[in-house]
C-alpha cells in the first residue's frame, strides 16, 4: 500500500512536473511574438510613451468608428526600425502593416505593396492627400503608402526671450540675416539664440532646402549641391564663428537640443510639428512656430510625413487594406492631427489641426506645407545618416568645413 | 626479472570497468567516445563550423537584406582592400585600441593582484570584489555613464574647470575619443585580469616565496624573479584573452562615440555591424568578418609561436 502510494505520488509529481513543462515552455512560445490576424498587426516605431500615445491616438479614432476596430502594434525604436523591419516583415508571423517615413520609402521599398489597385478596389480616393507626400510615397511608380501627415520642418521659438530680448517674432518672411541677427541678440549668459542637432536633416539641410537645393536629384545623390552646403556651412558656422548655439555631441545629440528648447535654455530649434504637442506641453503660450529662414526670405518647407503601408508579403493585402483604411480616414486623420498636432496630410482637416493653436503658427506652418517639397532619398540613406552623424562633430566644431564632410560622404556612399 | 615484469600485467587480475570495451573482432568499441564526443562536437559544427563556412559563402555575394543576392566573386574583398577608406581606418584603430587596451589593461592588473596578494586578508577581499563589480555591469550603461561624465559639459570638465583647468573635448576630438574608449573599457574589463592573475598568484608556494625572501630578494627582484616566471602561464592565458576581446570591441564605440569624431574611434566590428545590419551589405559585412577573423587567428598563432620565449611552465 505504501509502495502503492508513493508510486502514485511519484507518477502524480512526474505528471505535474511535465504540465509545468508544457505550460512554460508554452508561455515561452508566446514570449516569441505576437499572434493573431495579421491584417490587423502593425509593425511600426515605438521610441517612447510620445510614440505610443501617437499609435493609441489613430486606433482610439478609429475605435470611434468602428467600434469593433482592433489594432496591436509592436516595433521597435525609431533609430532601429529601418534595420529591423527589413528581417522582420520577412518573418512568416509578420504584421501586414507597417509604417514608412516620405524620407525612407525608398529604402524599404521592396517592403511595401502597392496600394493603386487596392484603394481602387476599396473606394478609397488617393489624389485626396498631400500631393507632395504621394510623390515621395511612390517608388517605381506605384504608391507604397497612406500618409497620414505631411510635415514640414518648422522653427520653434520661445516668444517668452524673444519679447524679453525686444525682437520682432519671425514672420512668414524670416531671412538667414534676420535669423543670424536675432540669434545673437538671444545669447545671452545661459541662454542660447538655438539648439543644434548634429542629425543631417535638421537646421542646415533644412535652410539649403529652403534656399532651393536638394539633396538627391534624379534618384541620384547630390549632397555637394551648393546650397546644401551653403545650409550646412551656416549652421556650423553658427556655433563656431557666432557662438549662439553650443556644440551638439556626436551621439544623441537630439534629445538633449530638445531639451534646451524645453528647459528655456535655447531660443530657438528646427524639428518637425510632430512635436508640437511635446513643445507645447513643455512651454505653453511661450511656443511659437515659424518658417525655415532663407537667403531670399521665401518659405520652402523640406516636407517629412510618415504613412501606413501593406507588406509586400501579406497573405491577405485586402483585410490589411481595409485596416489601413480605417486609420486613415478623413476623421481619424483630422482627429489624431487635433490630438496630437501632426500636419494632416488632408487638407480639408487642417482646421482641426488650427484648433487652440496661435495664429501666426497655423500661418507659418500651412505656409511650409503649401510650398512645400518632399524629401525624397536613395535606397542607402540610413548609410548616408550614420556617416554624417559621425563626421558632423568636426564641422560643428570648425575642424572641417560642410564642402570637405559632404563631399566625402558623397564620395564614400557612392558605391 | 626483466620478464617476470613484462608477465606481471598479464597476470594481474582483470580490471574490466577500465578496460576498453571490444567489438567481435576484438577492437576497441568507439560509440562511447562518439557518444561523449557527440554533442559537443554538433554544437561546434553547427554554431562554429557552419556558420564559418556560410559567412564565407556569403562574402563572394552582395547580399541585401532584402531582394536576391548576386555572385559577385571576390569584389567584396577587393573593395575592402582598396576601396574602403573606412576598412584601413577602423583596422588601425581597431589597433591602436587593442595595443593600449592589453597593454594598461595587463599591466595594471598584474600590479593590483600582487598588491591585493601583498595585502592579504579581508581588505584584498573587499578589493576584489570591487574591481569585479564593473565586469557584471552592462556595456550600454557604462556608456551612458561615461558619457555624461566625458561630454563637453559633463562632470569631468566641469570638476576640472573648478580646479581652474579647460578640459578637452573626452569624446568630441579624436585623440581623445579614443583615451576615452580604452578608459571606459579598461574601467570595465580589468577585473576579469585581477581575478584570474590573482588566483594564479594564490597558486604560486608560499615556500618559494619565503626561500627567496631568506636568499635577501626584494620585492622587485622577488616579483621579477620569482612571481613573474611562475605566473608566466597565466599572464599567457590572459593576455591571449584581452588581445582578442580587444579586436572585438564593439559596444563602447557603438554607444560612446558612434565611431566619431570622423571615422577616430570606428573599430573593425563596428565597421562590420553598420555594413551588413545599417547599410544592408551582408556580403561585405562577412568578407570584413573573415578579415578580422584572419587577423585574429594570426596574432593569437604568433602569441603561441612566441611563448616559449618567455612562458615558464615549470613549476
Amino acid at each position: 500500500m505504501m509502495d502503492r502510494a508513493a508510486l502514485l505520488s511519484r507518477r502524480a509529481l512526474l505528471a505535474g512536473a511535465g504540465v509545468g513543462l508544457l505550460g512554460a515552455s508554452g508561455a515561452l512560445t508566446a514570449c516569441g511574438g505576437p499572434t493573431g490576424d495579421p491584417s490587423t498587426r502593425l509593425y511600426t516605431w515605438i521610441s517612447s510613451a510620445s510614440d505610443r500615445e501617437q499609435w493609441e491616438a489613430f486606433i482610439g479614432a478609429a475605435k470611434q468608428e468602428d467600434p469593433g476596430f482592433a489594432l496591436t502594434l509592436e516595433g521597435p525604436s525609431f533609430e532601429d526600425f529601418w534595420t529591423k523591419a527589413k528581417t522582420r516583415m520577412t518573418a512568416k508571423d509578420a504584421p501586414a502593416l507597417l509604417t514608412t517615413q516620405a524620407a525612407r520609402t525608398q529604402e524599404i521599398g521592396p517592403l511595401l505593396a502597392p496600394l493603386d489597385g487596392l484603394a481602387q478596389d476599396a473606394g478609397v480616393d488617393l489624389g485626396a492627400f498631400n500631393e507632395a507626400m504621394m510623390t515621395a510615397m511612390t517608388v517605381d511608380g506605384t504608391i507604397r503608402a497612406v500618409p497620414y501627415d505631411a510635415e514640414p520642418m518648422v522653427l520653434y521659438f520661445n516668444r517668452s526671450l524673444f519679447e524679453a530680448a525686444g525682437l520682432e517674432l519671425p514672420g512668414l518672411d524670416y531671412t538667414t540675416d534676420h535669423f543670424l541677427d536675432d540669434a545673437k541678440a538671444l545669447t545671452s549668459g545661459d541662454v542660447h539664440g538655438l539648439a543644434i542637432s548634429a542629425g543631417l536633416v535638421h537646421l542646415g539641410m533644412a535652410i539649403g532646402f529652403a534656399d532651393g537645393g536638394a539633396p538627391v536629384a534624379d534618384g541620384g545623390l547630390t549632397l555637394t549641391d551648393p546650397a546644401i552646403v551653403e545650409g550646412m556651412q551656416f549652421g556650423f558656422d553658427l556655433v563656431t564663428e557666432h557662438g549662439v548655439a553650443t556644440a551638439p555631441s556626436a551621439v544623441d545629440s537630439e534629445p538633449a537640443a530638445q531639451q534646451e528648447l524645453m528647459g528655456g535654455t535655447a531660443a530657438m530649434y528646427v524639428d518637425g510639428p510632430w512635436m508640437y504637442q511635446v513643445y507645447a506641453d513643455a512651454l505653453g503660450d511661450d511656443l511659437g512656430v515659424g518658417v525655415i529662414p532663407s537667403r531670399s526670405g521665401d518659405a520652402r518647407g523640406l516636407i517629412q510625413g510618415s504613412g501606413f503601408g501593406i507588406a509586400a508579403e501579406a497573405d491577405d493585402p485586402a483585410a490589411a487594406f481595409r485596416t489601413l483604411a480605417a486609420i486613415t480616414t478623413p476623421n481619424v486623420i483630422g482627429s489624431v492631427a487635433h490630438a496630437r498636432g501632426t500636419f494632416p496630410s488632408l487638407a480639408q482637416e487642417r482646421d482641426r489641426w488650427a484648433e487652440g493653436k496661435p495664429e501666426d503658427s497655423v500661418r507659418a506652418v500651412t505656409a511650409l506645407a503649401d510650398s512645400g517639397q518632399p524629401l525624397v532619398t536613395t535606397s542607402n540613406w540610413n548609410e548616408i545618416v550614420s556617416v554624417f552623424a559621425q563626421y558632423a562633430t568636426d564641422g560643428f566644431r570648425g575642424r572641417r568645413t560642410a564642402q570637405q564632410i559632404l563631399g566625402e560622404i558623397q564620395e564614400a556612399t557612392a558605391r | 626479472m626483466t620478464a617476470a615484469l613484462d608477465h606481471a600485467p598479464a597476470s594481474a587480475p582483470a580490471a574490466p570497468a577500465r578496460r576498453p570495451q571490444r567489438t567481435g573482432r576484438g577492437r576497441p568499441a568507439r560509440w562511447p567516445a562518439v557518444l561523449y564526443l557527440g554533442p559537443g562536437m554538433l554544437g561546434f559544427a553547427v554554431f562554429i563550423v557552419v556558420p564559418l563556412a556560410a559567412s564565407l559563402v556569403i562574402s563572394v555575394f552582395d547580399w541585401p537584406l532584402l531582394g536576391s543576392p548576386r555572385f559577385v566573386g571576390l569584389e567584396n574583398y577587393r573593395y575592402m582592400l582598396a576601396g574602403d577608406p573606412a576598412f584601413w581606418r577602423s583596422l588601425l584603430n581597431t589597433l591602436i585600441f587593442a595595443v593600449l587596451y592589453t597593454a594598461v589593461n595587463l599591466a595594471v592588473a598584474l600590479g593590483l593582484s600582487y598588491w591585493l596578494m601583498n595585502l592579504g586578508g579581508r581588505w584584498a577581499a573587499f578589493f576584489r570584489v570591487l574591481f569585479f563589480i564593473p565586469v557584471v555591469t552592462p556595456m550600454i550603461g557604462n556608456a551612458l555613464v561615461f558619457r555624461l561624465l566625458l561630454d563637453d559639459d559633463g562632470v569631468v570638465n566641469a570638476l576640472l574647470a573648478h580646479l581652474g583647468i579647460t578640459g578637452p573635448q573626452w569624446l568630441n576630438t579624436a585623440g581623445w575619443a579614443m583615451i576615452s574608449l580604452v578608459m571606459m573599457s579598461l574601467w570595465q574589463g580589468m577585473g576579469y585580469n585581477i581575478i584570474v592573475l590573482g588566483a594564479g598568484i594564490s597558486g604560486i608556494s608560499p615556500t618559494v616565496l619565503e626561500a627567496s625572501r631568506i636568499d635577501g630578494a626584494g620585492p622587485v627582484n622577488r616579483f621579477v624573479r620569482v612571481v613573474f616566471p611562475m605566473l608566466s602561464p597565466t599572464i599567457f592565458f590572459c593576455t591571449i584573452m584581452t588581445v582578442i576581446g580587444a579586436f572585438k570591441v564593439f559596444a563602447q564605440p557603438y554607444a560612446l562615440t558612434e565611431g566619431g569624431p570622423g571615422n577616430a574611434t570606428n573599430t573593425l566590428v563596428l565597421h562590420l555591424y553598420r555594413n551588413g545590419f545599417s547599410f544592408d551589405r551582408l556580403g561585405y559585412a562577412s568578407a570584413l568578418a573573415w578579415a578580422l577573423f584572419v587577423i585574429v587567428m594570426l596574432i593569437t598563432a604568433v602569441q603561441f609561436s612566441q611563448q616559449k620565449r618567455w612562458v615558464s611552465y615549470d613549476s
